[in-house]
């Protein structure tokens, strides 16, 4: 059988499911969250509009292990959420990897939408677009950015340590399967134990996780019509 | 103060507000034309006025030039004809209704009726025929717009009669399969008006269309101008080229800063215009 030091397939296999699963959920969520938020913002001008985008930006430094600290208060039995019993499961840790990837996914998508330029959304509205349609437009022209805000997004979510620690727990059952143990949980108990092949292994699966989500979002991008350049 | 000639622009003409013409969409079929009117049009932005008390109609079938020189206003005044913001003063009308006298769904349905082109580039990022399709595709209802996009992804459907015939009017039916962003700036406003046209619409404005093109796309796109006015469509164009007002327009008015000054035949404008500012204009003596 597959076996790297105290690593076999099954235990592998286990913390990537989870690593996966709980950063493309957290992505999705944020996603689902955050694009109509930067439509929001960056089609509306309304008063204290810098100040809100100043928010969001400051949101992308958040530290993780504050932002675990947080979510651990709020799931604890005695916090606001506590009834959901959510705490040391892949859930605890997708509500903060959710919190953590959100700002990215708000500041870049913002930016995105914000660039498209205005002689577009004329052009839309002149061709008999509605309000709809000339959002809709603006999304497809800033898909491009967009795409670059979800694979920030996912970055930030499969790398994050300190917040999923210590919301999820770093779980593993007694057959090897990870219950709340993620890629990056395993690389900091190698490291503690000293088995740094072991951690080096566990990073080049993570980095050829990360590779592999760009290169999807760079193969969308380069298939995107239109972008040839603005002129002969 | 306004000089106006006979056949000058007048809003009140009494004239019937619908023609017929040759429907492009429907093979040689005859649908009703309407004009456009603006009566006695104002606006500002912040404390400065861009225009004031501006009253022209464009009619079915013919070429409205509004001439003056550029930062006098006739982008602005392209933006309230077609819709973009209401207007400070005044009304714009299509068919004879106050568009912003009327409820939203039906403004919307008037405002399809108008087409227009601007200075800018303004495609999207997409192919040509896409472009061209834009304003039919948002017409359609919601339903049929995702089955559309559910079609398109099983394979690519040969252009539209409609998108066909629009792009062989400005010439350009040979890049109807190519990225828009490697077209020319000729060709890209040629495609623009093929946009605005595609849906046969009543009015096409045309902000300044030909400024900084070659002659061949200038040629393109006065040819489709010409085209379109066979078609029944009012074209009003914007330019400061008074050569090409002369050379396309059936009537003309002239806006120095921010007010119309004259308007008549273009003719008539050009080679004995009342207004002794619009004869200094004309011969370019008149620089602002």
């Amino acid at each position: 059988m597959f076996a790297l030091g105290d690593l076999n397939l099954t235990y592998l296999v286990s913390i990537t499911a989870v690593s996966l699963y709980v950063s493309t959920a957290a992505v999705a969520l944020s996603a689902a969250l955050g694009l109509p938020i930067s439509l929001a913002v960056g089609f509306r001008d309304f008063y204290g509009k810098s100040v809100v985008t100043s928010v969001i930006s400051t949101g992308m430094g958040f530290p993780s292990v504050v932002v675990g600290l947080v979510v651990l208060l709020a799931l604890s039995r005695s916090g606001p959420l506590g009834t959901f019993e959510l705490l040391f499961t892949p859930e605890a840790m997708i509500l903060s990897q959710t919190i953590l990837a959100l700002p990215v996914l708000v500041s870049v998508s913002l930016s995105a939408v914000q660039s498209v330029p205005q002689d577009l959304r004329d052009a839309a509205f002149a061709a008999g677009g509605t309000s709809t349609d000339v959002a809709l437009l603006v999304v497809r022209e800033a898909r491009y950015g967009i795409v670059t805000a979800l694979l920030a997004a996912y970055g930030r979510a499969i790398s994050e340590v300190g917040s999923v620690l210590i919301v999820g727990g770093n779980i593993v059952f007694s057959d090897s399967t990870s219950f709340t143990r993620t890629l990056t949980t395993a690389i900091t108990v190698e490291a503690r134990k000293g088995n740094i092949e072991t951690g080096i292994a566990l990073g080049a699966i993570l980095l050829a996780l990360v590779l592999g989500v760009n290169a999807l979002g760079a193969r969308f991008r380069d298939r995107t019509p239109g972008r040839n350049g603005r002129g002969r | 103060m306004t000089t106006e000639r006979p056949g000058a622009d007048e809003p009140d003409s009494g004239e019937p507000d619908e023609t017929t013409a040759p429907d492009p969409a429907s093979n040689g079929a005859r649908r009703s034309k309407t004009r456009l009117a603006a009566r006695g049009l104002g606006h500002g932005f912040g404390d400065g006025t861009v225009l004031e008390d501006i009253s022209l109609a464009v009619e079915p079938g013919e070429i409205l030039a509004v001439v003056g020189p550029s930062g006098t206003g006739k982008t602005t005044l392209f933006r309230l004809l077609a819709m973009f913001e209401r207007p400070d003063e005044g009304t714009v009308e299509v068919g004879g209704d106050d568009v912003w006298g009327l409820p939203e769904a039906r403004r919307l349905a008037v405002r399809r009726r108008v087409g227009m082109a601007f200075q800018t580039r303004s495609l999207f990022s997409t192919t040509v025929e896409e472009n061209v399709s834009y304003g039919l595709r948002v017409r359609r209802s919601w339903s049929a717009r995702v089955r559309d996009a559910v079609e398109g992804l099983f394979g690519r459907e040969e252009p539209s009669e409609t998108v066909e015939d629009a792009l062989r009017t400005v010439g350009m039916f040979d890049k109807v399969g190519r990225d828009a962003g490697s077209l020319s700036a000729g060709e890209a406003q040629r495609v623009a008006i093929a946009r605005a046209l595609a849906p046969d619409p009543d009015v096409l404005l045309l902000d300044e269309p030909t400024s900084n093109l070659d002659p061949r796309n200038t040629a393109a796109i006065e040819s489709a101008m010409r085209a379109a006015r066979d078609r029944g469509i009012a074209v009003a164009l914007a330019t400061h080229d008074m050569q090409q007002a002369r050379r396309v327009s059936d009537r003309t008015a002239v806006i120095l800063g921010g007010t119309c000054i004259e308007s008549g035949p273009t003719d008539e404008v050009f080679e004995s215009p009342d207004d002794d500012r619009v004869r200094q204009f004309v011969e370019g003596k008149l620089v602002y």
